[in-house]
């Protein structure tokens, strides 16, 4: 009995909204998770917040997690823990084989969810100099080593970055005692929510630098202090601005990367804007019955979101029909960081349907609009848009074509 | 160069602050420079290679901080009053080698190093490339050993279970007209210096062998020989090998000082304790000269040249399946080729080194503009290299001497000592071949040494479960279910594996000793995900807390306290 529907690849927040559905709408799955329990990276989010949207309460990360775990549990939906695929073969369907403590097993589907998150870019991604000491972390590890294992990694903390992680992190190291000497952002304007900046900096009298780097690390083989600098507006540091700042620790939260190996492994195509695989409104990638959702696809800050697009894929797969796709892209245009799906299946029918997008720039009354050979179908006035907050959108799409044009813009008040 | 005519160009370039005088060995220069370049310069101007005498950098440098050398701040008497047959100083590429070699015989040998691992310093801040000594002209020793020590790495990799490809070398030429010099050295190299793989390969044969390399190229300097292996793993496995042979294998062991007495080396003192050997092996990389000096035989200096490498992402491998570079007409005034494109064993691409001259001998610190530099030149190397392919760089330290070449030699006023010293690229290409002869001397010194019939050459490596075959793989998890469980996403490796470095006979619990055996932390999110998990292994294997396990020196615990717990 190792042939599924669908196999989800994944079994934090997106891969188990994607399973419970599926198991809703009689899809059979199985869930594979590469670590020893199901939640992913919620398990180390102990801070609030998640799933004010959803549940309108706010809970932590184990939390939120808990809820959707239950249901996997009541419902019996088929998981395997410690698991880690190790190959996907195309034939009939998918066969993927799995590494498990009880040897390789082998698992069919016809479907395949690929769930697989995102990781964060390090120190050497943005350019930090220096001899590798101890004392440099990602704030995930931190968070892991701080939440997981209760290790307390140091005394003296510098963070770069004002992504979310980041900030949670200040605040929760500065609970734990740890002195939290500031926050440096290379941007002009914050990277992460607002209510982060606030709940977790200025509740705690951290101080905020933007426009400022870490350049580099100091000590071997221990971390004693780091160089700091300010850059200009092409990001560029500005000689005779160095400071030293003793620290132990320096926690770097620049920013996450969709992890698309497994993706990327059976032709699927990645975005260059979100950087996660590229999908239709149906999260099905360019690859027939391969799927993308939660931070694989983009990355979101809200895990609400994250849910949402793994029940996307739940229902897509329950009404998928063997009709040839015929896609074709969006067009992009303007103050756009990025928009997912990028792609539409013109053979589908694509009334009511959910997409994200962020601008690339702080805009006041912004216009968004989405046009079908040049006919406006949606137009939106945001009196705010901020690249760190991701907005959703429900478009309507009428009967479209091969030869549709579809675009998609953001354009600043004039 | 006489020595009042080198005294007299020195005395005009430096009024006076400096000057040379000779021994039977060496050129001494004294005095005092305000800049470390002059004091290169006047040392290299020194340099005559006819005498075959060394240069000794004896100059000052004005108002100079002292580089402060790490040292372990163990003290214990774990090594007190051993007496080995030999004792060799230093755990890199030249020190184990040897001391594996030497394992073939029945000697009490032990091998000391001040790091916490071996390979910590040079031996695994290198590019990996059996290189095929095309580019060395004849005269030199490095030149006399590459080919030898190139050829017998198949053998070598194969009894250390340590992965080796021949990927073969191309250093190419944009212009034309280059045909005919690059004939000669082609020539040249082939049937005069002995590098017989040499051959001289056109753009076609270039496009069929990478067809990513810079469209631009002509000619290329072919040598198929040339390949690539992981000097540290290697280096580890030397020491193993050695182990598993009965020999002896002390870490965080710091040569203090030496008693000598007649020229002989009696006592070495170390934070563990006193040391009797017979012989001793210099081995210490760019702490050599130091090592001579304190056996009073420093007839050489060793100037650290730095070097950065960069690692892409495994992402980028289709981009290159061999060692590629581009070479400038214009004669490169840095020792070094100035580096290449490295498709690794381990499938990254390897960037670089450049070499830049550094008064510090642990100056592993990268900068931004080598960075900027060897992607400069290696964006014309390979089509299509991205900045941000890049996951990790850094620095090694290169132990140059003068005349730029090794040192391979007895002890020229101190009697039971061997310098093996000098030893940069291609010293990892060079080890094996080296450590023949270095270890033929050493028994020659001692006198009446015995061959064992029981050797093994053969080292049980740990099994790289991500490399075999589902079924093999399924067998080895039923065996061992650790093997199933990956503990590192990126580079698949399982908790057995994991284990099984902890279990070997040069256990190095850290989270870089386990790096730098199996890889977790390598790979693209550079243990992010893994540290934590490699670290729990840690403390379970060894009964400590998470808190305590080490990064890499025994003073880097990953945690200052636990949770809830008071400063």
């Amino acid at each position: 009995m190792n042939n599924y529907n669908t196999i989800v690849i994944g079994g934090g927040p997106a891969g188990l909204a994607c399973a419970v559905k599926l198991h809703k709408n009689n899809v059979s799955c199985l869930i594979i998770e590469r670590e020893q329990y199901l939640g992913g990276i919620l398990k180390q989010c102990i801070h609030d917040g998640f799933g004010l949207q959803r549940f309108k309460e706010k809970l932590s990360g184990p939390e939120y997690a808990e809820r959707f775990v239950n249901e996997v549990f009541e419902l019996n939906i088929p998981f395997i823990v410690n698991a880690f695929v190790v190959s996907i073969e195309k034939k009939d369907g998918y066969t993927i084989n799995v590494s498990t403590v009880e040897g390789i097993k082998t698992y069919t589907c016809e479907n395949l969810v690929l769930a697989t998150g995102c990781r964060e870019r390090t120190s050497k991604q943005v350019e930090i100099h220096g001899s590798r000491p101890k004392g440099v972390y990602t704030a995930g590890a931190v968070q892991h080593l701080v939440n997981v294992d209760g290790v307390i990694p140091c005394k003296k903390c510098v963070i770069l970055g004002s992504g979310d992680i980041g900030l949670i992190m200040a605040r929760r190291l500065t609970l734990e005692g740890v002195k939290v000497e500031a926050v440096y952002e290379i941007m002009p304007n914050p990277s992460g929510l607002k209510r982060n900046i606030y709940q977790c900096l200025v509740d705690y009298d951290i101080p905020l630098y933007l426009s400022h780097t870490v350049k580099r690390t100091i000590g071997y083989p221990n971390l004693e202090a780091v160089e700091v600098m300010e850059v200009d507006e092409k990001l560029k540091p500005i000689e005779g601005t160095e400071k030293i700042i003793e620290c132990d620790c320096l926690i770097v939260s620049v920013g996450l990367i969709p992890e698309n190996e497994l993706a990327g492994r059976i032709g699927v195509l990645s975005d260059a804007r979100a950087k996660g695989a590229r999908c239709d409104l149906d999260f099905e990638t360019n690859v027939e019955h391969v799927y993308t959702c939660g931070n694989a696809t983009h990355v979101n800050d809200l895990v609400d979101y994250v849910s949402e697009s793994g029940e996307v894929v739940a229902d897509a797969i329950r009404d998928r029909n063997d009709s040839e796709r015929k896609l074709i892209d969006i067009e992009v245009k303007g103050r756009c960081a990025y928009l997912v799906p990028e792609m539409i299946d013109v053979n589908k029918k694509n009334n009511k349907r959910v997409m994200y997008f962020r601008s690339n720039k702080i805009l006041k009354n912004a216009t968004v609009t989405m046009k079908v050979d040049d006919k406006e179908i949606l137009r939106r006035v945001y009196a705010n848009l901020r690249p760190p907050e991701m907005e959703r959108i429900v478009v309507d799409y009428p009967e479209l074509s091969e030869n549709s044009k579809v675009v998609f813009e953001i354009e600043e008040a004039k | 160069m006489k020595i009042n005519k080198l005294n007299e160009k020195l005395n005009s370039l430096y009024n006076g602050k400096v000057s040379a005088k000779e021994d039977e060995y060496s050129i001494i220069l004294t005095g005092e420079l305000e800049s470390y370049d002059d004091i290169l310069n006047a040392c290299n101007m020194a340099v005559d290679k006819k005498s075959h005498k060394y240069v000794v950098n004896n100059i000052k440098l004005l108002n100079e901080v002292k580089e402060k050398i790490r040292i372990p701040s163990i003290n214990d008497k774990s090594l007190d009053n051993a007496h080995p047959d030999v004792l060799v100083i230093g755990g890199g590429i030249s020190g184990t080698s040897i001391l594996r070699e030497l394992s073939r015989y029945d000697l009490d040998l032990l091998l000391v190093d001040k790091e916490c691992d071996l390979a910590n310093q040079a031996s695994s801040r290198n590019d990996g490339e059996i290189h095929p000594g095309v580019d060395l002209k004849k005269g030199s020793l490095k030149q006399s050993y590459v080919v030898r020590g190139n050829r017998m790495y198949d053998r070598i990799a194969k009894e250390l279970y340590v992965p080796f490809r021949r990927i073969g070398q191309y250093a190419a030429f944009c212009e034309w007209w280059m045909f005919l010099p690059l004939l000669f050295v082609v020539l040249e190299r082939k049937y005069i210096c002995g590098v017989d793989d040499t051959r001289l390969v056109g753009r076609r044969t270039l496009r069929k062998l990478d067809s990513r390399l810079n469209h631009k190229f002509t000619w290329a300097i072919s040598n198929p020989m040339s390949g690539v292996i992981s000097p540290y793993e290697l280096t580890i496995a030397f020491g193993e090998n050695a182990v598993q042979n009965g020999a002896k294998v002390s870490l965080n062991t710091y040569v203090e000082s030496m008693d000598l007495k007649d020229g002989v080396i009696e006592c070495v003192h170390t934070n563990r304790g006193n040391i009797y050997p017979k012989l001793v092996i210099n081995a210490a990389g760019v702490f050599a000269d130091d090592v001579a000096e304190m056996a009073h035989d420093r007839f050489y200096s060793i100037h650290p040249r730095k070097g950065t490498i960069a690692i892409t992402d495994k992402k980028a491998n289709y981009l290159i399946n061999t060692i590629s570079s581009v070479q400038s007409v214009k004669k490169n005034k840095n020792h070094t080729k100035g580096g290449g494109t490295i498709r690794t064993v381990h499938d990254n691409l390897l960037l670089g080194p450049d070499a830049v001259e550094t008064r510090y001998k642990e100056n592993f610190d990268t900068q931004r503009n080598s960075i900027d530099n060897i992607m400069a030149k290696q964006t014309n190397t390979v089509e299509g290299l991205k900045r941000s392919d890049i996951i990790t760089y850094f620095a090694g330290v290169r132990a140059a001497t003068f005349e730029e070449d090794f040192i391979l030699s007895k002890g020229k006023r101190t009697k039971n000592l061997i310098h093996v010293a000098g030893i940069q690229s291609p010293g990892l290409t060079t080890a094996p071949a080296v450590a023949l002869d270095i270890s033929k001397m050493a028994v020659e010194m001692l006198g009446d040494v015995k061959e064992k019939t029981d050797f093994n050459p053969y080292r049980k490596g740990i099994p790289h479960i991500n490399e075999m075959s589902l079924e093999e793989r399924d067998a080895y998890i039923k065996k061992n279910p650790d093997y199933g469980k990956i503990i590192c996403r990126c580079e698949e490796i399982s908790k057995g594996e994991i284990i099984d470095a902890l279990n070997s006979n040069i256990p190095v619990e850290t989270i870089d000793g386990i790096k730098r055996r199996l890889r977790p932390g390598m790979g693209r999110c550079q243990g992010t995900f893994c540290m934590p998990l490699v670290a729990k292994i840690i403390a379970e294997h060894k009964g400590i807390e998470i808190k305590d396990v080490c990064k890499s020196d025994e003073d880097t615990k990953i945690g200052i306290r636990n949770k809830g717990e008071n400063e």
